[in-house]
Order: structure tokens, then sequence, then C-alpha cells
């Protein structure tokens, strides 16, 4: 009897598995400058969504409004009950511990007593207890951020001025998750996570505090990043200098840089913005200092691989309509003449003859009595 | 869909169907992949050139530089014309399906519209029935009461060719066994022509498309034998007959109490009525699909569904 369909075996099927890594360069442009510019204040511009609540704000590529613009991350700040830096007369105070909670019970989980936990260094096991949380889409991150992969650049130049423009940048420093590919750590709830070190990547000296130019041994840590949840956590203390528990020279930084554009205009590190600021405030302040982010995200890919055999006496006879002309095969003139077809698509079906999957290959190939074909079609899930 | 670059190495383009999606989500396990099938949609054989001037190896040539399109995601937009596996490589003729329109006028398509025309409630029945005197219209069958009236759709299968004589019998390899008819769930469904069976839905796609499976032995109301081996001006099929496939078309219950589909998916015609004048209809235009299962060979049969206005 003349058959359209052969039966796959047990024998033809595989399994694997693979892991897509796509470049994700996040120009600072993009974060503070495009849409705008320094004619628009900060937390104005048309590609920031704010939200009446006042607990974070949204980045987006493209004016949020616009259906084709997508949310890139989230920045928002918070910092511990216990935080030096806590007082009930500072603003949205309990909206700011709330954010470090919900983020700490998130990503740090509780204690054996039920207690949140704080954020901790590895390293040093010191706590982080004012941070700074930049939670990025799915869209970009997809299953995970690739180990190792991370940079964030951030402008930490002392000047005074607050408004869009390079002049916040001319001394940069970079945060890099460098020892993430080879040492994560393991113990969040939320998988697996690495620590973010800072070395200066822009201006004539070592910017940061008890750093020498060029040796990885003396960047210090100072934040965490969550590869499968893709949140970056930064210590605050990267915005303040050294004789106050900062990160930044002391020598270089007499005054703290401004992180808002509110508040005293001198000596505005976070903790003293921390008071006065509000949490959208804050997040214009951290945003406006990113100059550039990148990473590469992953996505695992779940293959199933059917192997399509096609041996010589298999599909040698078509039911394309052109393929007879009056029922006579038209690639025939005798009998005796081998039968050829040509074959362009590959269809994978049920039990019921439901076509669930298809597979087209990118030139016609040519099947007869005389060749066997072996078709790999992978399905990806 | 765009061409598939065909510059280099070969390669696969395979995505998973809208019913293989729709499968995968119910989580029911009905999303099972247990055979394959080749098909040659965009091939044109009539460009396999037996007489090129070079030599048997550029017969295909042109064949062969045919641009593939990308894979559909729609079900029902691939695989329309399948490879098929024969046991033998000595074969010169393949069977065909044809529309048998000969056999009495009860088989004929609508003459005025070149379709079977499907009355969806009794009104139009009564309407389009008849002619001014009394006769049976050819290829209007009866949607509501499909046992009103012999007319029926009938399809052949065999070898189409005066070559063979129709008195030798068809190769037991090349005799349809298994129909598969596809249609449009929303408009109607199959029964059998004398209107004792309904046939049973074998699944219905995301698309609403409905596949039937009609079998000779197991569905003898629907599929039976040409018996007929004479050389006679009532049979389709010129040369030797393997099986034949009779059905009606029961029109859905929402076409027959309800214009939306009409209104949605319609237009409107004017048709010849009982009366001898021409009365405006609400039309829906769509095609049955015929498929032998184990041939792979396909026929599309027009069909209108009408309601009187």
């Amino acid at each position: 009897m003349a058959t359209t369909y052969k039966n796959l075996l047990s024998s033809d099927l595989a399994n694997t598995r693979t892991l897509l890594h796509e470049a994700i360069p996040i120009t600072g442009s993009i974060i503070s400058g495009t849409y705008g510019g320094a004619g628009t204040a900060l937390g104005s511009e048309p590609h920031i969504k704010t939200y009446s609540h006042g607990m974070f704000e949204s980045v987006y590529d493209y004016p949020y409004l616009s259906s084709s613009a997508n949310q890139i991350f989230d920045v928002t700040v918070g910092y511990a009950s216990t935080s030096p830096v806590s007082a009930s007369a500072n603003s949205q105070n309990s909206k700011k511990i709330n954010i470090y909670n919900q983020m700490a019970q998130y990503l740090v989980g509780y204690d054996i007593t039920g207690s949140i936990k704080k954020f901790t260094m590895p390293p040093t096991n010191a706590t982080m207890k004012e941070c700074y949380f930049i939670p990025f889409g799915r869209l970009l991150t997809k299953d995970e951020i690739k180990k190792g992969s991370f940079t964030l650049e951030l402008g930490v130049s002392g000047t005074t001025a607050f408004t869009h423009g390079d002049a916040l940048f001319a001394e940069r420093i970079k945060l890099t998750d460098t020892s993430g590919s080879s040492g994560y750590y393991v113990d969040s709830p939320t998988g697996e996570y690495g620590v973010l070190f800072a070395s200066t990547s822009a201006g004539s000296t070592a910017l940061l505090q008890g750093e020498t130019l060029g040796s990885a041994t003396t960047n210090p840590a100072v934040g965490l990043l969550y590869y499968q949840a893709g949140v970056a956590v930064l210590s605050a203390s990267i915005f303040n200098e050294g004789s106050t528990s900062g990160h930044l020279a002391s020598a270089l930084y007499v005054n703290h840089p401004r992180v808002t554009s509110v508040g005293d205009a001198t000596t505005l590190g976070f903790t003293l913005a921390a008071s006065g600021a509000t949490m959208a405030q804050m997040a214009d302040g951290l945003r406006n200092r990113i100059y550039n982010i990148s990473y590469n995200n992953t996505t695992e890919l779940n293959s199933t691989i059917y192997f399509c055999r096609v041996g010589h006496g298999d599909f040698n006879y078509s039911s394309n309509p052109t393929y007879l002309t009056g029922s006579q095969i038209r690639v025939k003139t005798r009998a005796a003449d081998t039968p050829v077809t040509y074959f362009t698509t590959v269809g994978l079906y049920s039990a019921d003859n439901e076509l669930l999957a298809v597979a087209k290959l990118s030139e016609p190939l040519r099947k007869d009595p005389t060749n066997e074909i072996t078709l790999r079609v992978r399905l990806d899930y | 869909m765009g061409f598939l670059d065909n510059s280099g190495d070969i390669i696969l383009d395979a995505v998973l169907t809208d019913t293989g999606r729709m499968r995968l989500a119910k989580g029911d396990g009905s999303f099972k992949i247990v055979k394959f099938a080749l098909g040659d949609d965009e091939i044109n054989y009539e460009l396999y050139n037996k007489n090129h001037s070079s030599g048997s190896a550029y017969y295909d040539l042109e064949i062969l530089q045919t641009p593939v399109l990308e894979a559909f995601a729609n079900n029902t937009a691939s695989m329309k014309s399948k490879l098929m596996s024969i046991p033998r490589n000595n074969i010169l003729f393949l069977p065909v399906l044809k529309l048998n329109e000969a056999f009495d006028t009860s088989t004929a398509k609508h003459s005025d519209t070149g379709t079977f025309l499907i009355a969806v409630n009794t009104a139009t029945e009564t309407e389009l029935e008849k002619d001014s005197s009394g006769n049976i219209l050819a290829g209007v069958l009866m949607g509501e009461s499909p046992g009103r009236s012999a007319n029926r759709i009938r399809v052949d299968q065999g070898l189409d060719t005066d070559q063979i004589s129709p008195a030798r019998a068809l190769d037991p390899l090349l005799v349809e066994t298994q129909y598969m008819i596809q249609m449009d769930n929303r408009l109607g469904n199959v029964v059998s022509k004398t209107d004792a069976f309904r046939a049973s839905v074998s699944f219905v796609d995301d698309d609403s498309v409905a596949t039937y499976y009609l079998s000779r032995g197991t569905d003898p109301e629907y599929v039976t034998s040409i018996t007929d081996t004479s050389d006679s001006a009532l049979q389709a099929i010129q040369g030797p007959r393997g099986t034949k496939l009779n059905f009606k078309i029961q029109t859905s219950l929402e076409l027959n109490t309800s214009d939306y589909l009409f209104n949605t998916i319609g237009t409107t015609e004017n048709f010849d009525s009982v009366s001898g004048a021409t009365t405006s209809h609400k039309v829906i235009t769509s095609t049955i699909r015929v498929i032998g299962v184990n041939t792979g060979y396909r026929i599309d049969i027009p069909v209108k569904f009408a309601k009187k206005v």
C-alpha cells in the first residue's frame, strides 16, 4: 500500500540543551540623555516612567507612551531600618525601608528565626544597609545574565553641578563581576549571584580608596549581581568618600559626589541625600550618573532532535498535482525509469495526522531510489 | 514569509505550527510527534525537462533552483502535497481523486455558480431546490435536511488515463482505502448520502477546521469500491478504478439560526429560485478538502452556503 507518513522510532529522537548568549549594550545616553537632554528636568524625560507611589522609576528605550517602547530596567533605592541613615523625618523613610526589606527577603531570604536577612558582601561579610537596586527587564535579561559579562560604568566626578551633561563623567569607575564566571555564590533563594568590584575607568589617578591602578586585588567590592533574578544591588557607599566608610578616595573627594538634585549643593553624598530626597529623586541621581551598562544575557534552549531517516525506498513518488499529466508520472517516460521527487518541507505529525511542526529546507532536495537521506530536525522549547 | 537563504549550506528552518502550540499549551499529552512526512509544495514538476539537450544531469536544473519560502506556522498552509512511499519503482501511473459529476445529476455541481450550493435552512431549501418547472436542480444540497434530496458530492479515485483499460484492476498498492475530509467546522459537518450517518469528527484544529477520517470497510456508507469496469460515460476515471467517496453536508446550527457568520465572512448573491425569479441570498464561499490518506492526492471542492434574505 502507498503511504505518505513514516513512523519515528524511539531511537530517532534525541534531546539536547543549548545556551544562547546575546550582547546587551545599554548606552548612557539612552538612560539619561537622549530624550529631553539638557532641556528637560531629571525625571521628566519622556522615556522615564514615574509612578504616583514614587517607589521606583522605569527606564524605557523610547518614550514610554509609544507602543514600540520597551522597558529596559527599573531603578529604586532603600535602606535597612537599622541603617544610621534611617530617620522618621526622612522623605519616604518607611517606603525606603520597605523596598530594602522587599528586595532582601526576595534576594537574600530569611534567617533561622524567620527574620529577613540583610545584604552582605561575601568577601568581607560586610553588611550593605543602604543600597540602590536595578532590576533589569526580562525582555533583555532572558533566562539569566551571563556570569562574568556584566559592566556598569558610573560617573563619580565631584562636580557640584547636577544636570544632564558630560561633566559628571570626567571621572568614572567601572563595576564588573569579573569573578562571576568562576567565583559566584549560591546561597540566595533566587539562584546564583556574584560580587561587583569597582575600578577606575577614567580619570588621571586612582579614584577609589586604597586602589592601585591596574591591580585587581585592590578593587573594592561594591555590590552584588543576581544572575537569574537579573537584579544589580549597589552599595550606596560607592558615592561616599573613604573617611565616611565610602569607597571613593578621601584625598580626591573633599566633598561627596552629588547624587540628587535637591538639598545641600556641596556635600551631598548618599548619606545626606537619603534624608532629603525622595526615592524618585535618588533614582534620577543614580540614573544620571550611569555612563553605560553592558552584559550578555543567556537563553536556555531545550531541544528535541528528530532524525527523519528517509530510506532508499521511501518517498520516491509525489502527490503534487504537477507530478502527473493524465495520471502518468511526468518525470518518467516508461515504467522502468527511476522515479524521482524533490522535497522542500518536512512535516512532523501526531498519531492522528495533525501537523504539529514543520521544517523547510533552504533548497529542494532530490530523492530517488538510489539515495538515502537523514534529516535532522531540531525543535527548540 | 520570506525566502530562505540558499546561497550556502542547506539549512532547516523548523517551527511549531499553531496547532502544535495549542496542543503543547493543553498539557494533556496530545503534543506527541510520532511520524513525519515530506512535502514538495513549491515544486513544479512541469519544469522537469526530459528533453534537455545537455543530458539527464540537466533535467532538473530549474527545479533545484526553486526558491523555498520560510516555514508557515499555520498547520493548514503547509504540506499540501506530500511525497509517497510505494514499494515498487516501476510504476508509471499514479491514481488521482476526481469529482464525479457525470454519474447523474445528483452528483453534478450547480451550473450557475460552478460550486455545490448548500441551502442552510428550510426556506432556502424550498427556494433553491427546484427550478420553475419543478425539476430538481443539480448541485443544490439540502443543508438543514440532507435527506430531502439525493444530491451529494461524489469523489472517485483511480488512474485517469485512456492508456489503460478500466477493465483492468487497479494495483492494490494504489487503491485508496481511507479519505480525510477537512472543512470549516463553523459552517457544517459531513453526513452520509443516505442521511443516516453523521460522520465523527476526528479533531478540530485552532482554525476551526474539522477533520474527518472515513475508511473503506468501517464506513461503508461513505467509502466503497467502484465496481464498474466498463468504459462508461458515467465514470469520471477513465482507467482502472479504485474507490469512491459519497457524502453530503449538513449546515451548522449557527448558520441555520444566525446571520452573524454570513455578515462577517460572507457576501450577497442572486440565484434563480423556484418561482423563476432571481432572489437575493446571503452567501459564504468555502472549500471542502478531500485527501487520500494513503496516496496523499487531494482535491478542493468549492461550496457556497446560501441563506435566503
